[in-house]
């Protein structure tokens, strides 16, 4: 018999690899316009992607019991997996094309072997979507964690870029160096264009994570895809019935088991009644290298007997027990109890009950913040807020005429803002420490505080104050008086104050006009007040 | 020309310089031009013009750095960064008389992207052809700045490595030097930790301007900040002068620019601290002024 490769389905693997190209190009492409660009409006950019997601919004409509429009999207993305199975795993999705693309080095490298007859289950990240599903049904939103669009934003945003930036910067240096005044002119002015963020903290945990998750895949091919992604596992509930049903022809098949050994996410196509439409990414890679063409995907409309996903009973119903107990631990906290000073959320943000809910953690906040001040909270937020966004305005504070990180956010969990709607939120207050402030502490003339503070009339008004000083002199100077009804929390003085490392003056969160907890002045109106004040 | 033409016109010349300005009746260019005007790029150009023409100031094939206040994220009808015409103006100038580059540039305190932009000066100075450039840390040196307080300091290289300065601040209140004017603008020319210089401004302004020594200063006084400075947030904290101060002098323009608020230049300290410096006069009666409405 005649040895023939499949023209077609070589074809069609190379049509899929530059379809993986092109939506992992365009996401760094969004990525990066991710920024102010002149425009006080963003259009809809890179977070389109995560409205496609079904994963994300399911659990964050589950979560926070709200309907988010944008995600209504993420249906398209379910009825397409009905019909066509997991292709958006194969050929869509930028963290597979990543894991993929790192496979396919480590097999250049022979650092990965594919084994004959992988029998290993691929099961877990079908437990690791019932965790995140019925953790969302108790909010406690984990989604962000291992949703694939989310994990890779995350890791560009907050580690790739900075390294992007770092590496920018040092050619640039370099060039100044030897002279080449416009390179590094050149490459500088650039990078202020792109307003890549550099500064984050716990950048390091993000980042070990992601090279984690890459280096997976020297012990099996798409590691993550075939057993983290919860959002492949969903797609893989739906696609079961699909309509591309695998078929192997019995008369060419030679049983080399190549298709087999090679197959991205061991959907085992041989032999025949092995293979599971469910953990088929429809990546063409068994039809494409069958030396004899007897692999084909063709359309059947017909239902037939296909396997099941690879899980029990038991493992399900331990699975559930286990994040029923486990969920709760996320919330035996006092942040629940107390708001916390640090936890400075951007403006727009939904009540933290609700925003912990519906925050995937994706970082797109972060990217776009022209100050960097949006960092992954670590302990600000509680166990359950891990890595949302918080203002750290000793890092960045929160530029007055400036709403990207409302218009970015996939989830709503930041309500969209315009302009003046923004400037009229209050994000936390400002607190002056006497015992630092140079005016009072050390009789120097200062109001750095004052002078930056946007608000008009100024939040940061000036009183005359006097220090004595040990030779018994009285010096007179301008110092800071905080006023609470105006101040909007925005940090800048903070940011500015010349105290560099503790700065005298420090915003918490406390007056934030999300929370109706966390106010301070009692406003009572008093009729009489206004005139007797008169 | 002959040569005996040439003595004689020589001669001549050197004398009606020796007796001016009694021989000739035209009076002689004034230290200082105030032109008030709706156009905020006309009076700029009239008061140029009244100083002699940039010409005077800028030779063929220099570079010249234009140095405006863009400090804020503020639209031109905030008046907290100067006016976009103004800066513009003076780019196109500059390039007539044989500017070889302008540059246009300030270290900014908010975004720098979204103070070029919003501000309106990059698009109007692109738009004369200057060349706008964030500032860069990587070309901040360490400089002997010499000055009485201020013995060394990060200073942006762009700012020394040109032939020609030009000093374009816009009048604004300050709590602490009382007004920024041009002197106070230099604030925008350097690195480090600026915001400890507040700790004795006054000297550090002076000290500043004496560094940078600017050719000219043009202040932009069309639209200026009289509350809530020196970024603003209304256009109930501006008023409108519709006046342009230009001069060498970048002590008498500043003492020109306190006028425009309710104080008198004798009562600033980084006015007399400068005079002392020998930087300039701010008792206006002893400088020539010519002050025209157009």
């Amino acid at each position: 018999m005649k040895r023939e490769k499949s023209k077609k389905y070589f074809w069609l693997q190379r049509l899929r690899i530059f379809s993986q190209i092109f939506f992992f190009v365009l996401f760094i492409f969004l990525l990066l316009k991710t920024h102010y660009a002149g425009e006080d409006y963003l259009k809809p950019t890179v977070e389109r992607y995560f409205h496609f997601d079904p994963l994300l919004a399911l659990t964050t409509i589950i979560g926070s019991r709200l309907l988010y429009a944008a995600l209504l999207l993420s249906l398209i993305t379910v009825l397409l997996t009905l019909f066509f199975g997991r292709f958006v795993c194969g050929w869509v999705c930028p963290l597979g094309s990543l894991h993929q693309f790192f496979s396919f080095l480590f097999k250049k490298a022979r650092l990965l072997k594919p084994q004959k007859d992988d029998r290993q289950s691929l099961g877990l990240k079908y437990l690791i979507l019932v965790l995140v599903l019925l953790a969302s049904l108790l909010t406690v939103n984990l989604a962000g964690y291992l949703d694939p669009l989310s994990f890779v934003y995350r890791s560009f945003a907050v580690f790739v870029s900075p390294l992007i930036k770092f590496a920018m910067f040092e050619v640039a240096g370099l060039a100044y160096h030897l002279g080449l005044k416009s390179t590094g002119q050149a490459i500088n002015q650039a990078l202020e264009n792109l307003a890549l963020n550099s500064t984050f903290q716990n950048a390091l945990f993000i980042g070990l994570f992601f090279l984690g998750a890459l280096l997976l895949n020297s012990l099996k091919e798409r590691f993550w895809c075939r057993y983290l992604c919860p959002t492949g596992a969903l797609l893989g509930l739906f696609s079961r019935f699909n309509l591309l049903k695998l078929k192997i022809d019995p008369e060419k098949c030679i049983n080399c088991h190549l298709c087999s050994i090679q197959c991205e996410t061991n959907a085992r196509p041989y032999p025949a009644d092995e293979w599971r439409s469910s953990e088929c990414v429809y990546c063409n890679t068994c039809a494409a290298i069958c030396p004899t063409a007897a692999i084909s995907f063709p359309l059947r409309w017909k239902a037939e007997k296909i396997r099941g996903v690879d899980l029990n009973r038991r493992k399900v119903l331990l699975t559930s027990l286990t994040t029923l107990l486990v969920a709760p631990i996320f919330k035996i906290t006092s942040h629940r109890q107390r708001s916390y000073p640090a936890l400075i959320r951007p403006p727009g943000a939904l009540p933290e009950e609700q925003f912990l809910a519906k925050c995937v953690k994706c970082g797109e906040c972060m990217k776009v913040c022209p100050t960097n001040g949006l960092q992954p909270a670590l302990t600000e937020a509680g166990p359950e807020g891990v890595w949302t966004p918080v203002l750290v305005p000793r890092i960045g504070y929160c530029e007055y005429y400036c709403s990207l990180c409302s218009q970015v956010c996939p989830t709503g969990a930041i309500r969209e803002l315009t302009i003046e709607e923004k400037t009229q939120v209050k994000i936390g207050t400002a607190w002056v420490n006497k015992n630092r402030c140079l005016p009072y502490a050390l009789g120097k003339s200062c109001i750095v505080c004052e002078e930056h503070c946007p608000v008009s009339p100024k939040a940061i008004q000036l009183v005359r104050v006097e220090t004595l000083t040990p030779e018994g002199k009285l010096v007179s100077n301008l110092a800071p008086f905080i006023v609470q009804e105006s101040c909007i929390g925005c940090g800048i003085c903070e940011n500015k104050c010349p105290v560099v490392d503790e700065p005298a003056i420090r915003v918490s969160s406390i007056g934030e006009h999300r929370s109706r907890k966390n106010r301070l002045i009692l406003e009572v109106q008093d009729e009489n007040e206004g005139e007797s004040n008169h | 020309m002959e040569r005996r033409d040439f003595l004689k016109s020589l001669l001549l010349s050197g004398l009606s310089l020796k007796l001016d300005p009694i021989t000739y009746a035209k009076p002689a260019t004034p230290e200082l031009a105030v032109i008030e005007g709706e156009d905020p790029e006309a009076i700029t150009r009239e008061a140029i013009r009244a100083l002699g023409g940039m010409n005077k100031f800028i030779s063929r094939g220099d570079k010249v750095l234009i140095k405006p206040n863009i400090g804020w994220d503020r639209t031109p009808e905030m008046a907290a960064c100067t006016n976009p015409q103004v800066v513009k103006a003076l780019v196109e100038m500059a390039y007539q008389a044989g500017a070889k580059e302008v540059i246009v540039m300030d270290h900014t305190i908010n975004q720098p992207k979204r103070c070029y932009i919003r501000s309106g000066i990059q698009e109007a100075a692109q738009q004369a052809g200057a060349k706008v450039l964030f500032t860069d840390e990587q070309r901040l040196k360490r400089m002997k700045l010499n000055g009485e307080w201020l013995k060394e300091w990060e200073v942006f290289q762009d700012f020394v490595e040109v032939d020609k300065l030009i000093n374009v601040p816009i009048a604004k209140v300050h709590s602490l030097s009382r007004v920024t004017l041009g002197m106070k603008n230099w604030l925008g020319a350097i690195g480090g930790s600026r915001n400890r210089l507040h700790q004795k401004i006054d000297q550090a302004m002076v000290d500043l301007t004496a560094f940078f020594k600017p050719t000219l200063t043009v202040l932009d006084g069309y639209r200026i900040l009289v509350r809530n400075g020196p970024q603003g947030g209304r256009t109930s904290d501006t008023k409108l002068m519709k006046t342009v101060v230009a001069g060498q002098d970048p002590v008498a323009v500043d003492a020109y620019g306190v006028t425009f608020f309710a104080y008198q230049p004798s009562e600033l300290l980084f006015l007399k601290l400068a005079q002392q410096r020998g930087l300039g006069k701010f008792e206006l009666e002893k400088v020539r002024i010519e002050k025209r409405k157009i």
